[in-house]
């Protein structure tokens, strides 16, 4: 437990009012792009290991180990890809907005680097489309990396020339899953695909591809810089280094903190963000599909294993949203099973019809007309393996199910206080309870 | 998304002679990004954003002059289009206003935003003011959460909004939007 100060925030400050943009030359000024000279002068195996060894795991959701990914990889199958995965759509998230805001390069530099090790010829920046002032950004920052020999050259030592670009999605939260990301950098639509075969072996144009996090990648700079045992200095064993948490919702100062991982939320809520509007009541710890924290859960601790420790899915993306007791979390949980409804994909009908199913039974329930059993049936849903969480191609679904479940697990009095009730004035409820 | 039971793809429009994809579109797609891809396939999402870009929405017509130029049936295109959101398929007005609603908007009062446009431009999401200048449209997160509530006037991102100044803001705004969409 040693984290001393803002890593990856390092060159922005604190006061919003000193924020700018850094261009190139300023990010050379504060020692940018000297990991990559480093690696340059390093055999591409030794970074793959310096990486494993960091224990860095993947800042977008899942937390798979980074360096493990690409060790997944098949020798001598080229050209390989690398797609940044930076369809940033999840409801609580925007610390990688945050970064490309004002410290572009080291998610260039952390690209180049990646690349570097992997000898990748081509990196995709995919961007939400959304994000056009960042994407924007972007293409001007990578313009200066070219200019300054960054990318457009081939790795020391190899044939391949690395080249890297910013592709812009069109609105479609599913891309950020990562198969379907690479369907929609191919011009198609966003349909996760089928695993296997993995992207590491066939990804993006059928060829071996590595997808990261952009705020994975930003971490390679000073991971090369400062070395694995500083990294793995901070945090708990498990889940090793400095790590952005986006904070919303009813506190003080909402916005983008940098701590290491394993940080009390109560903590992270109270040093960065000023406190709780009002009093605390449930938080969501990385995004919706993680599911809720609880009132007693005030002091979870923010790292990979919150999952198996508090009854939520995970970390997610560690994007915080805090609720207060003024909160109606029924209607936070329809908003929630709403967003699913609308993103799905529609690809697996499990998935495409549930979270339809689940949005009406919900809208019922806010309206005064759910029923006993509509409780019972959500829960029922959300418990079960194999009839709506584990039926489908990819995550989406298992993800809504989760925060109904741990909604109604957690929160069960609110929402039952909300089951039908006899008499509805000037309305006639049919016997399934459905208005007329 | 692309499976919500309405039917995105608008009747036929009227074919009009000149193409929507002009040769200086054609030639700046197939400058900048073809050699970007292995496949012409893959540059169908920036095509498009440089339609939207120029008409502001994609006419049908374009869907059949981009299947020529990228090699694919229209039944490819189409499907691809259709799928992402931010690919209006009809006219919107000048500004194109995209109000956040998902839930750190939600507890941050994005309803009261969209009041106040009712009451000041007298339009629902998915409508168009009178004169053409204004559409409002209800959209899941922004990813700017902590400047809840937020949303977009075309391009630009406004955070942390009052509704009052919000709807002063879109009133000052000149009738012809001066960027993209």
């Amino acid at each position: 437990m040693a984290f001393s100060g803002p890593v990856l925030l390092k060159r922005i400050p604190n006061d919003p009012q000193q924020r700018k943009l850094l261009r190139y030359a300023d990010y050379v000024a504060t020692g940018g792009y000297a990991s990559l000279k480093k690696a340059w002068g390093m055999p591409a195996e030794d970074i793959i290991k310096l990486v494993v060894d960091s224990g860095l795991r993947g800042r977008g959701g899942a937390g798979f180990p980074c360096g493990t990914k690409w060790t997944f990889l098949p020798k001598e199958s080229f050209p390989r890809y690398l797609a940044v995965n930076f369809d940033e759509s999840e409801p609580g998230t925007f610390k990688d907005r945050y970064l490309s805001d004002y410290d572009p390069h080291v998610l260039l530099e952390g690209i180049a680097i990646a690349g570097y090790a992997n000898k990748i010829s081509t990196s995709y920046i995919y961007i939400r489309g959304e994000y056009h002032k960042q994407a924007k950004i972007l293409e001007e920052a990578l313009l200066e990396a070219y200019a300054n020999g960054i990318f457009g050259q081939k790795h020391p030592g190899t044939d391949i020339v690395h080249n890297c670009y910013v592709h812009r999605g069109a609105g479609a939260y599913i891309c950020g899953e990562e198969t379907g990301l690479l369907e929609s950098l191919e011009g198609k639509r966003g349909w996760p695909r089928i695993k296997p075969p993995f992207p590491a072996v066939a990804g993006a144009f059928a060829k071996p591809t590595i997808i990261n996090n952009v705020e994975t990648l930003a971490c390679l700079p000073y991971i090369l810089e400062h070395g694995a045992a500083w990294f793995k200095s901070m945090g708990t064993p498990s889940s090793a280094g400095p790590k952005l948490f986006g904070v919303s919702g009813h506190v003080n100062r909402p916005g983008v903190y940098e701590d290491e991982l394993g940080i009390k939320m109560s903590t992270l809520i109270d040093k960065y963000c000023g406190g709780v509007k009002g009093k605390y009541r449930a938080a969501i710890p990385g995004g919706v599909s993680m599911g809720i924290l609880g009132t007693d859960q005030f002091d979870a601790q923010l790292d990979f294993d919150i999952g198996r420790k508090y009854n939520v899915l995970g970390l997610g993306t560690a994007g915080v949203i805090v609720m207060n007791d003024q909160t109606d979390l029924v209607v936070m949980l329809r908003n929630i099973v709403r967003f699913f409804a609308h993103e799905s994909c529609g690809q697996c009908t499990p998935c495409r019809e549930g979270t339809a199913w689940m949005h009406k039974m919900l809208s019922r329930i806010v309206a005064g007309y759910g029923t006993a059993k509509d409780f019972d049936l959500l829960l029922e849903v959300g418990l079960s393996m194999g009839s709506m969480p584990g039926t489908t191609i990819c995550g989406l679904a298992d993800g809504a199910n989760w925060a109904v479940k741990t909604f109604l697990q957690k929160f069960p009095e609110d929402f039952k206080k909300r089951l039908k009730r006899d008499v509805v004035p000037g309305v006639t409820l049919t016997p399934a309870g459905a208005a007329v | 998304m692309a499976w919500i039971l309405e039917d995105r793809l608008k009747p036929y429009q009227p074919v009009r002679s000149e193409p929507y994809l002009t040769a200086q579109i054609k030639d700046h797609v197939a400058g900048k990004y073809f050699p970007r891809y292995p496949n012409k396939r893959a540059a169908l999402l920036p095509l498009f954003h440089v339609v939207m870009h120029e008409y502001g929405y994609i006419p049908t017509q374009a869907i059949d002059e981009a299947a020529d130029f990228l090699g694919l049936t229209r039944s490819e295109v189409q499907d691809a289009v259709t799928f992402y959101e931010e690919f209006r398929l009809e006219p919107t007005g000048a500004y194109v206003v995209n109000v956040c609603r998902s839930i750190a908007c939600e507890l941050c009062g994005h309803k009261d935003v969209l009041a106040k446009i009712r009451d000041v431009f007298g339009i629902e999401p998915g409508e168009t003011t009178d004169d053409h200048k204004i559409t409002v449209f209800e959209v899941e997160c922004l990813g700017a959460c902590e400047q809840a509530p937020c949303a977009l006037i075309n391009e630009d991102l406004h955070g942390t909004i009052n509704p009052g100044d919000f709807c002063a803001t879109l009133k000052a705004l000149p009738a012809k939007a001066a960027g993209g969409h």
